[in-house]
């Protein structure tokens, strides 16, 4: 499974380059047109009201562009919804106001911290993680900015995703989701690790 | 067609299908959501309105129009004081349920005295 | 009656009502004129719109630089949520229907507004909704502060405990019921009072985008004064969004109101926008029929999207979702192609109206195709909650939308007034509000995109500089609102006349006098299409200049 940036990347570079191209071509019709038919003395104006074979048609090309698109986000939303990789590392996640725990079950480890003391929480690199992200209280956001992801954590339902970390180093994740007083204080981070790393740090841990 | 009394209620039952299409589409593809049956929520007054429409035609000609309409004000004063009533308590709401009666009959005096003036 | 004024019996009151300035007060209070309502909804929105972006600069200055140096954490919380809330219940939802309540019965031909009891009732309502909110700042919690949403289980009594978050929700309960009243009205008389010869075919592009309006109003309204109905018992007694799936139902009953009210305050504006662009292009309006059709997919798709703002909750069926909010493309698309259709072949004449219609066109397109960018889920998993977001909508709402409604105000203005603007000062205006609209929240979509979440009075230092250019912009914001205002307050003071006809338009309010009698018209021209007065107009020409040709000899 490829991660979630890289998915994210080649929807995005579509439907920007896609919205650029669409608003040239609309902000061209527009400047043309402003030059071409500005007031001038003797010009004469059309009468003409309608043309709805022009309006089916751009009807259609736009409807063409819409079915490209829904097609293209179709397809990613359904590898990035996908959360049933058996050989994953499970984490369980419980945002709270205005903290986070992070659980790995069976490995008998736990990081706890809040808007007073960051926690971090380590992955290994390479191999698809899956979360079970919930709340204690209110509505929070796990969001990693680096992965290009982010779900709600929802208090009494439990949000099932894969992530999948490339690049060793630390990611910067943070609460999305308005929660209250310390809301722009709720951040976490993710170690990357190699393998033998990762297991030393569980070691660690336990 | 003129613009008469009873027509335009077209687009209004166009746009209501619409939005049972829509939510017809909607109770599908969730497999049976309940939030689809918002639509219906949303068409049923649409619906209704269309209905009453048809009903009882505009009646044309002159309209029977007050200037100024006093009761009216006082009706959504008290209506305004009554919802705060909720948080600021049981006086706040029985004072502004007061208001809206006393401005209710009010404004029932008022169109009643104008339909005499006009000899309806 | 054809072509003649319905004629208006009203008993004799006004003998009494004249006199004492009091009573000349209270008749302004209570008049039911729907054009007295409507510029007293206008009034109120100004009030309420200054005060909200009061709210904004303030947030502003706070966010200039990483830290926190003027406000609280919890002050902030309750700056953002006003905003929010003053702006879309309290001032552009209003000013949309409260231009309608102005317009359509002149456009339509009609004497008066259905229901004007009714249309007062509803200012007045939303007028004591607005003013309970607002003295939520008055109380010991403070305002409402669990944004313009109030999520649930946040918005509970525990989560945001205090009378402020009461008066919040009861505010907008009647801010909204009241918008409903004044809806329906306009509803009632597009279908029921249209003068004779007034063809639901040959109502002017604005009226149609009321029309769509009001469905949407009638639609998605009532459920949010329900929604707002039971957040207030979920404070008081609890046990109404319960277990794992509460907070997702209100979710559900709150946004199948909060996406369709964006489109209430869009489609109005749009109507405006094309009114002014066939008056300034010299022709009638391009694609009417096709508008028409594309007006009322829009506005019903737009009822079908709501959970787009429910993506990353996992509880809706994204891609259902997905499809129809960017179906939206399709018909805004065609919406896009009548405006310009009506500027090409045109005689294009660059008065005030024009520049802010033209600045709408060009700035709402980003805000447009960046919501396509967010009706994609992977793409809306990174920037949901982020600036990009607050990008988004501040494109389609202010560069878009106030854009809009500031075409329609300078359009109109001297037809309510029967004065004119001042033009150098509404084009300089213009200039400086696009500068201060892009300065402001163009960075924003860099912003969100590299992480800055939304809702925070504070931020990681590396934000800093996009966000002191942002607050900069909103100083110059500040400066063009401050223009448009100054200019308003000239053209009544030294008044220059505006006749009937100040542009040469087409539609049946520039028929009668400015402002317009009681009874809105002395006569009325033969209807003969959605621009009644353009058809006059060609006649009259082609009578003189004896018949013949298809173009039209337009004036220097």
């Amino acid at each position: 499974m490829a991660s979630t940036r890289s998915d994210f990347g080649s929807v995005w570079s579509l439907y920007l380059w896609i919205g650029v191209g669409v608003a040239a071509v609309v902000l061209g019709a527009v400047a043309f047109t402003l030059v071409r038919y500005r007031a001038r003395p003797g010009r004469t104006v059309s009468k003409v009201a309608e043309r709805n074979v022009l309006e089916i048609t751009v009807a259609s090309l736009i409807l063409a562009i819409v079915a490209l698109l829904v097609f293209r986000t179709f397809h990613t939303e359904a590898k990035e919804d996908d959360s049933s990789r058996p050989d994953a590392v499970r984490i369980d996640v419980d945002a709270f106001q205005w903290g986070w725990k992070f659980t790995y079950p069976g490995q008998g480890v736990t990081v706890i911290g809040n808007s007073n003391r960051e926690p971090n929480f380590a992955v290994p690199a390479g191999r698809p993680i899956s979360f079970a992200l919930t709340s204690s209280d209110v509505i929070h956001a796990m969001w990693i900015p680096g992965q290009r992801f982010k779900r709600d954590a929802i208090p009494g339902r439990v949000n099932y995703f894969d992530l999948e970390f490339d690049e060793d180093g630390r990611e910067q994740g943070l609460c999305s989701e308005f929660c209250g007083l310390r809301h722009s204080n709720m951040h976490f981070g993710v170690w990357v690790l190699s393998n033998e790393s990762y297991e030393r740090w569980l070691a660690a841990h336990q | 067609m003129s613009g008469g009394p009873r027509g335009g209620g077209g687009p209004l039952l166009a746009w209501a299908c619409l939005l049972l299409a829509l939510g017809t589409m909607l109770a599908i593809w969730s497999e049976g959501s309940d939030s689809a049956a918002l639509f219906l929520v949303g068409a049923v007054p649409l619906l209704l309105t269309s209905a009453w429409n048809r009903a009882r035609p505009a009646r044309g000609g002159p309209r029977l129009l007050a200037r100024v309409s006093v009761p009216v004000v006082v009706i959504a004063i008290g209506a305004g004081l009554a919802a705060i009533g909720f948080t600021a308590g049981l006086w706040l709401g029985l004072i502004g349920g007061e208001i809206v009666l006393f401005g209710l009959v009010w404004l029932g005096r008022e169109v009643a005295l104008e339909r005499r003036a006009v000899g309806r | 009656m054809a072509g003649g004024a319905p004629v208006i019996v009203d008993p004799e009151r006004g003998a009494e009502e004249r006199g004492a300035a009091l009573e000349r007060g209270v008749a302004w209070l209570a008049a039911t004129d729907h054009k007295k309502t409507a510029a007293k909804v206008g009034v109120a929105s100004l009030f309420f719109f200054l005060l909200s972006g009061l709210l904004a600069l303030t947030m502003r200055a706070e966010l200039a630089q990483p830290g926190l140096q003027f406000v609280s954490d919890h002050t902030y919380d309750e700056l953002f949520t006003m905003h929010g809330s003053g702006m879309i219940y309290l001032f552009l939802t209003p000013a949309a229907l409260g231009l309608g309540l102005y317009l359509v019965p002149l456009q339509v031909g009609a004497a008066e507004i259905a229901a004007p009891r009714l249309a007062l009732f509803g200012f007045w309502l939303y007028l004591c909704g607005g003013i309970a909110m607002y003295s939520g700042f008055l109380t010991n919690n403070g305002a409402g502060s669990d944004t313009w949403t109030a999520t649930i289980p946040l918005s509970n009594s525990s989560g945001t405990p205090g009378v402020g978050m009461d008066l919040w929700v009861i505010g907008v309960g009647l801010a909204v019921f009241g918008s409903l009243a004044i809806a329906v009205t306009i509803l009632l008389t597009i279908l029921r009072l249209r003068a004779p010869g007034m063809t639901m075919l040959r109502l002017p592009v604005f009226t149609w985008t009321m029309l769509a309006t009001t469905f949407m109003v009638v639609a998605s309204f009532p459920v949010l004064v329900v929604a707002m109905g039971l957040l207030l018992a979920e404070r008081h007694l609890g046990g109404v969004f319960t277990g794992s799936t509460g907070s997702v139902v209100y979710q559900h009953l709150f946004w199948f109101y909060g996406h369709p009210v964006v489109y209430v305050m869009f489609f109005p504006f749009v109507g405006a926008v094309a009114e002014s662009v066939a008056t300034f292009s010299r022709k009638r309006f391009f694609g009417y029929r096709a508008l028409i059709v594309s007006l009322l997919f829009f506005t019903a798709l737009s009822m079908a999207v709501w959970g787009h703002h429910m993506f990353i909750t996992g509880a809706v069926k994204n891609q259902y979702y997905s499809l129809t909010s960017t179906m939206l493309a399709v018909p805004a698309g065609i919406e896009y192609l009548d405006l310009i259709g009506t500027m090409v072949g045109g005689a294009i004449v660059f008065r005030a109206p024009m520049l802010f219609a033209l600045g709408f066109i060009t700035q709402f397109l980003i805000g447009g195709l960046t919501g396509i960018i967010v009706a994609s889920p992977p793409l809306d998993y990174h920037v949901n909650g982020s600036y990009f977001v607050v990008a988004h909508f501040h494109y389609t709402l202010f560069a878009g939308s106030l854009f809009g409604l500031l075409a329609g105000f300078h359009y109109w203005w001297p037809k309510a007034t029967g004065a004119m603007l001042r033009e150098r000062l509404s084009k300089a205006s213009f200039w400086v509000l696009v500068l201060g609209a892009n300065l402001t929240f163009f960075p924003m979509f860099f912003l969100g995109y590299d992480g800055m979440p939304r809702r925070v009075a504070d931020y990681e230092p590396k934000f800093g500089d996009l966000n002191l250019l942002s607050s900069i912009g909103a100083g110059v914001i500040a400066l063009g609102i401050l223009m448009v205002l100054v200019n308003m307050v000239i053209s009544l003071r030294r008044r220059v006349p505006a006749g009937n006809d100040p542009w040469g338009a087409q539609t049946l309010e520039w028929w009668t006098s400015s402002p317009p009698p009681r009874d809105n018209f002395t006569s009325l021209p033969e209807i003969t299409s959605y621009a009644p007065l353009l058809d006059r107009r060609e006649r009259e020409e082609e009578a003189a200049a004896g018949g013949g040709g298809r173009a039209a000899e337009v004036p220097a």
